[in-house]
């Protein structure tokens, strides 16, 4: 907990204000998951336009509609770290 | 470039300026009264693409010129890969609104990167959501056009679900088609090009922070102009992503738009 705050203080910055660090910190925090989905949602498709490149169009499209599904989390996290910081 | 911005407050207090209120990139353009940047850079925007599309067809011709067919294939590419790929039979009709939506954000995105402009018009929260409201608003209006007060009932309870499944299916959806839809288009854009924009401007400002604090002789000159250029080069490279990340995410909005058309005209798929 001591550690976290100490790198709140320090992701402040010149502001000084601690809320505004533990808000990056949080904002990483939420990025990992969909980070780690969006990085599934895409080398599946991939792997699937590579297995059968006749259908690449259609999965391109599947592909860039779970990506902004996934996406959509890591954005919310983006505004909360705006209303937070 | 972003250079500017380094040198327009004192570098030895602080290396990057950092706005008086972040609360800036959520204001509304002023509309009367006083006229800013941000409108200024919306008009030119629009301006340049009807200037493009206008000398683009102006003399139509069978072999057409380099830049026509630059523009010819992007027309091509809005109409039949996405209105038509993702719409299906019938898709022709949004073809107009998806491809001034995919034009307008690309040139807008890329005043991100135009020397002496450096501002990509989408980084004021007011105009990716102006642009997914016109969105949502056609995705509302076109389900209830096709389907009348029917497209309700298919979007919230998808057939096939369970009854008792039915009340917690519904928040979901109506969550999810109705909030979240519209939101996230506009801050996917947003974040994107608030995001890019800074890291483009705090590695090249470091860069010539490091170059101007050797030169002044706060640190050693090994120090600073070994390091400030490797840091310039590697900001240059970022330079040469975000003209990969501003082009696919104007493809990206214009992508979703047509899926969420799509979704209203065809449910139950």
């Amino acid at each position: 907990m001591d550690a976290l705050m100490i790198l709140a203080q320090e992701g402040a910055g010149l502001t000084g204000n601690v809320g505004s660090g533990l808000a990056a910190i949080g904002y990483g925090l939420g990025a990992i998951g969909p980070g780690i989905g969006v990085g599934i949602v895409a080398g599946n498709a991939v792997q699937a336009m590579a297995r059968q490149p006749e259908v690449a169009g259609m999965l391109r499209t599947n592909m860039f509609i779970g990506m902004a599904l996934s996406e959509a989390l890591a954005l919310i996290g983006f505004v909360v770290f705006f209303l937070a910081g | 470039m972003d250079v500017i911005l380094a040198f327009s407050c004192n570098p030895q207090e602080q290396p990057l300026c950092i706005p008086d209120s972040i609360l800036e990139l959520f204001e509304l353009p002023v509309l009367f009264g006083s006229v800013n940047r941000t409108m200024v850079y919306i008009i030119l925007a629009a301006l340049v693409v009807v200037a493009a599309l206008y000398f683009a067809y102006r003399k139509p011709r069978v072999v057409p010129t380099k830049f026509g067919l630059a523009v010819e294939s992007m027309v091509d590419f809005v109409r039949n890969d996405i209105a038509l790929g993702v719409i299906g039979p019938g898709g022709e009709k949004y073809g107009p609104y998806l491809l001034s939506l995919f034009m307008f954000i690309l040139v807008g995105n890329f005043f991100g990167l135009t020397p002496f402009i450096n501002f990509p018009i989408g980084s004021r929260m007011a105009i990716p959501g102006f642009l997914a409201l016109v969105t949502y608003v056609i995705f509302v209006f076109v389900g209830f056009k096709k389907q009348g007060l029917a497209y309700l009932g298919e979007t919230l309870w998808p057939p096939g679900v369970p009854v008792a499944l039915r009340p917690l299916i519904g928040v979901i959806e109506l969550v999810s088609i109705f909030i979240v839809r519209p939101f996230s288009l506009a801050v996917r854009l947003f974040a994107n090009l608030v995001a890019g924009h800074t890291m483009l401007a705090l590695l090249l400002g470091s860069g010539v922070y490091f170059v101007w604090t050797a030169a002044n002789g706060d640190i050693s000159f090994l120090k600073g102009f070994v390091v400030g250029p490797l840091w310039f080069v590697f900001g240059m490279a970022i330079f040469l992503l975000e003209i990969l990340v501003l082009t696919l995410q104007a493809y990206i909005f214009t992508l979703l738009s047509a899926v969420y058309i799509e979704s209203s005209l065809n449910p139950a798929h």
